[in-house]
């Protein structure tokens, strides 16, 4: 399976999180995610994403003009997203804390004894 | 919107974006909206000094799909143009007739009219749609494109010939039939005209009828007649979009 599979549905949370942080656009929320180490994915992908988000109504965004070009249009949580985001961070915590206890051969079993 | 510092190659992808989402039946504004958005980001990425690929991926046929398949369709811009040339054909051939006296129709010419619109619509959105998703030589595109544009003709020419081979029943309007239907397409035409904020209908019945109907009227020849009657519907038709282009211009500035 290959980096871009499993990241499908993690990125959206990834999304929330860096748009809760602060108000960001398009480029710069590409750019947080690189520096994070997703890189291995095209940039556009974002996009698609950010447009399922808004139409579910976790995020709105406003247009702003920008000193260079044409305007930014710039993302920020509404509180439906906030909740999400917390719906995201619990699943991904028992995901992760399961999908660690697989990989080091322990058993929920094992910790009761 | 300053597109100068854009590569070419990011303006080809914008603009392919564009009529892709376009023939995919997506709300206008919303096209803007996205692509001024990818606008942004791809003169930035630009700036430093990233590939388009890095942006929109190996296939952009395929980024375009995932950005369409989260977009709303938008029936109401299909719905306009759908009507513009259903009514539009239908307009084009009912009113020199009512000018020629009251109307009757076959029920294959009836039933022939209204596929060939289906028809042509249907090859003018995918064809769109193909060229714009796949890159294509231009020798390719014009046979496409020339295609989409000879099919209506084929196809009606066809239809005239088949209407003369084959006998179907014909409606026969007589004159009050004619004058109501000429009444309700002409309502139907000025309504579909506000509605789509656009004069273009009303203008091709004016240029088909008018013409026919003010040269009857002079003392010219009929050969005469024959020969400036379609020099002035492609004058007129010149004359039009001529004036709703710099009318257009001046909008945007």
């Amino acid at each position: 399976m290959s980096t871009t599979q499993m990241l499908k549905g993690i990125i959206d949370g990834c999304l929330l999180a860096i748009i809760n942080d602060n108000e960001v656009y398009g480029y710069e929320l590409a750019q947080k995610l690189e520096e994070y180490g997703f890189n291995s994915f095209s940039e556009g992908t974002i996009y698609p994403l950010l447009l399922r988000m808004q139409k579910e109504g976790f995020v709105t965004s406003t247009l702003k003009k920008s000193t260079a070009g044409p305007r930014r249009k710039y993302y920020s949580l509404t509180p439906k997203g906030e909740l999400e985001l917390n719906h995201f961070t619990e699943r991904w915590d028992h995901l992760q804390s399961n999908v660690n206890r697989v990989l080091h051969n322990e058993s929920n079993q094992k910790e009761v004894n | 919107m300053n597109n100068a510092q854009l590569s070419s190659k990011s303006q080809k992808f914008l603009e392919d974006l564009r009529v892709y989402l376009f023939s995919s039946g997506k709300n206008s504004e919303e096209i803007d909206e996205i692509t001024e958005e990818l606008e942004v980001h791809l003169s930035e990425a630009e700036k430093n000094g990233k590939p388009i690929e890095k942006i929109v991926g190996k296939s952009p046929k395929e980024y375009m799909k995932m950005i369409s398949n989260e977009m709303v369709n938008d029936y109401r811009t299909w719905f306009t143009y759908i009507c513009l040339i259903v009514f539009g054909s239908f307009a084009i051939t009912i009113f020199p007739d009512l000018m020629g006296g009251s109307l009757s129709y076959s029920v294959l010419e009836i039933i022939g009219h209204l596929v060939i619109a289906a028809l042509f619509i249907a090859s003018v959105f995918t064809g769109f749609k193909y060229l714009a998703a796949h890159r294509t030589s231009f020798k390719k595109q014009v046979v496409l494109l020339g295609g989409i544009a000879t099919l209506p003709i084929v196809l009606f020419v066809g239809l005239i010939y088949l209407n003369q081979v084959i006998d179907t029943p014909a409606l026969h309007f007589g004159q009050t039939g004619s004058l109501i239907i000429g009444i309700l397409a002409s309502l139907i035409i000025i309504g579909v005209s506000i509605w789509a904020q656009s004069w273009v209908l009303v203008m091709i019945v004016a240029l088909v009828t008018l013409p026919d109907f003010l040269l009857s009227r002079t003392s010219l020849s009929e050969d005469t007649q024959f020969m400036i009657q379609p020099l002035i519907i492609i004058a007129g038709f010149a004359v039009y979009l001529w004036l709703s282009h710099s009318a257009e211009k001046t909008k945007q500035r």
